[in-house]
């Protein structure tokens, strides 16, 4: 579903309705018409709920009876408790593993994708592609497993590698993190190297040789007409990553349980918690709405940065 | 092969390895007796070798009313999706019309609004509305999906010539029998990916059902499989195996109509 991944890629380049042919139609409204299922489903299951949210974040709900109207008490609330504090920093630090591991890696794989002359391509970009199609609570299941203290595959392999294994992958606080981050990593690259792979092969092959004409090594090559030529991938993946990584909730929920010590609850889970399991419906959603002005005001924010929309090189 | 290009291919097949690994694992295990799956060191092939998983699984469990439940709300998603996103991505790429902008830019924005935001909201309506039963809302929400819309767009706009259009119109074919009858046709490629890949997001989804669906008796594929998991004595054994039967459509599918797919998702995405 839209929800907790780095979902359908969400870039949201902010760009103007595209120009070229277009025309007037005989029939003036037949493009509302057209337009029309989207925007009724869109006011009915998007803007009414933020709405909603807006205005049971200022009120005290256990989700039965008339919801109490208590102003920002719940923000207040939100600005010292101590486990939002915690689900705000651990979302950042899955924000920054997608950002800094994922993304990065994504493009290393495409790039050796990339290679001229490289064989089986196909095959290689399937298989980093086929974690996607796994769903999440299989995904859950088999970290699991891999994570066990005891009889898990990851300290196996370290008990092969380095005759030392005994890591508790998913009870030790530090180490939680980073098998989400582990996680992630596995689920999410081969997603966004289809991405990068396909900006590659749209890089016009002169500026390559005018690059090897001019004596451009390797690495100057890369800086001076890949990353450039990128830009408008790169931006489109950084914020998909960044609006999907900002929403985790099945990697910690199955695997950790936002656990332990709360090293790996995230901001979803918060909400789903309060939500759900504590029958506080307006903290949540004002943890909501704080969820919701930083994703959607930071991913404004990236856009301007990256110039997605004036990118076209 | 050259000699230099070996650390690529040891790169890759690293890689490969390390991307394939815990699902080969998955799969060796779905065939192992209990005690097995965890013996150490693991064994790549199951040995003794049992389809005793599977047989429970469909026997003791309703895994064919969540297989059921799981398919056919992600069909039914599927199908209207990919009908409103053509129909909006037709009227974007091809029709000029007061507004336009905007209307493009609003829908562009959804795409930043987390999920998280109006999961609390949407229960609350649709559960107090009596709209609450999954045939609805584990469907109707996301049937329009905005990067649906965008792909649409994108294709239409690079791939359906107005030649053909204007063509049709002075044939005198109603604008939305131009769209059934020419656009529809000359989209397949990207419906079939847009298809995929909402198939996927449905029939994977979580959080939502996890929410929404109280009843047993209508629970999908995840949350069933998420009751074995959470359990008192963790079955790993029956999940093992109705994970592999989970995954087969999806694989299925994917495999049908990967080369569609991979690049119907880069749609847009590479000029930015």
């Amino acid at each position: 579903m839209t929800t907790t991944v780095a979902g359908p890629p969400g870039a949201a380049p902010a760009r103007s309705a595209p120009k070229g042919e277009e025309r007037r139609p005989r029939r003036p409204w037949a493009p509302y018409l057209f337009v029309s299922p989207f925007y009724l489903l869109y006011v009915l299951f998007m803007l009414v709920p933020v709405g909603v949210s807006l205005w049971l974040s200022l009120t005290e709900w256990v989700g039965l009876g008339p919801p109490h109207w208590v102003g920002l008490r719940n923000y207040r609330l939100l600005a010292t408790d101590i486990s939002f504090h915690r689900a705000l920093g651990n979302t950042a630090v899955f924000v920054l593993v997608a950002l800094c591991l994922v993304v990065p890696l994504a493009l290393l794989i495409a790039q050796a994708l990339n290679t001229r002359g490289l064989r089986v391509r196909d095959l290689w970009r399937t298989a980093y592609f086929v974690p996607i199609v796994v769903s999440p609570i299989l995904v859950a299941l088999i970290f699991g497993l891999v994570f066990d203290r005891q009889f898990g595959l990851a300290n196996a392999l370290l008990r092969a590698l380095f005759g030392t294994g005994g890591a508790d992958w998913l009870g030790d606080p530090d180490l939680a993190r980073v098998s989400i981050a582990l996680v992630m990593l596995w689920r999410w690259t081969g997603y966004l190297t289809v991405f990068f792979l396909a900006g590659l092969q749209n890089v016009p092959r002169e500026l390559y040789e005018a690059a090897a004409l001019d004596g451009a090594g390797r690495l100057r090559t890369f800086t001076t007409v890949t990353l450039p030529a990128l830009k408008p991938v790169t931006a489109f993946v950084v914020v998909t990553s960044f609006i999907g990584a900002a929403q985790i909730f099945e990697e910690p929920y199955l695997l950790t349980g936002g656990g332990p010590a709360e090293s790996t609850l995230s901001v979803t889970m918060f909400i789903y918690r309060a939500a759900f399991q504590r029958q506080q419906f307006g903290y949540a959603a004002a943890a909501a709405v704080v969820l919701f002005v930083l994703v959607f005001g930071l991913s404004r924010l990236f856009n301007r940065l990256l110039g997605i929309g004036r990118a076209t090189s | 092969m050259t000699r230099a290009r070996l650390p690529l291919y040891a790169f890759l097949v690293l890689l490969f390895v390390g991307f394939l690994a815990p699902l080969v694992w998955a799969l060796s295990g779905s065939f192992k007796p209990r005690g097995d799956i965890f013996g150490y060191p693991p064994k790549l092939l199951p040995d003794p070798f049992t389809l005793d998983n599977y047989r429970t699984l469909l026997t003791e469990q309703p895994f064919a009313r969540w297989f059921l439940m799981s398919t056919v709300v992600a069909a039914v998603a599927t199908v209207v999706s990919v009908f409103v996103c053509a129909l909006a991505g037709y009227a974007f790429a091809k029709f000029r019309f007061a507004g336009k902008r905007l209307l493009f830019n609003v829908m562009f924005s959804s795409l930043s609004i987390p999920f998280a935001v109006i999961l609390v909201p949407l229960f609350v309506i649709l559960v107090k509305t009596g709209l609450g039963s999954p045939w609805f809302a584990l469907i109707v929400p996301w049937v329009a999906p905005a990067f649906g819309i965008f792909m649409m767009q994108q294709y239409i706009v690079q791939s359906i010539p107005d030649s053909v259009l204007e063509a049709a119109r002075i044939d005198g074919a109603s604008e939305f029998g131009i769209f059934r009858t020419i656009v529809l046709p000359l989209l397949r490629p990207a419906l079939g990916a847009l298809g995929v890949w909402q198939f996927l997001q449905s029939y994977n989804s979580f959080l939502w059902p996890l929410v929404l669906v109280s009843d047993s008796s209508q629970y999908t594929l995840p949350l069933g499989l998420q009751t074995l998991f959470v359990s008192e004595q963790r079955q790993y054994d029956l999940v093992l195996a109705g994970a592999v039967l989970a995954v087969l459509p999806a694989v299925a599918l994917f495999v049908l109509l990967r080369k569609q797919l991979l690049e119907g998702l880069s749609t847009g995405a590479v000029k930015g």
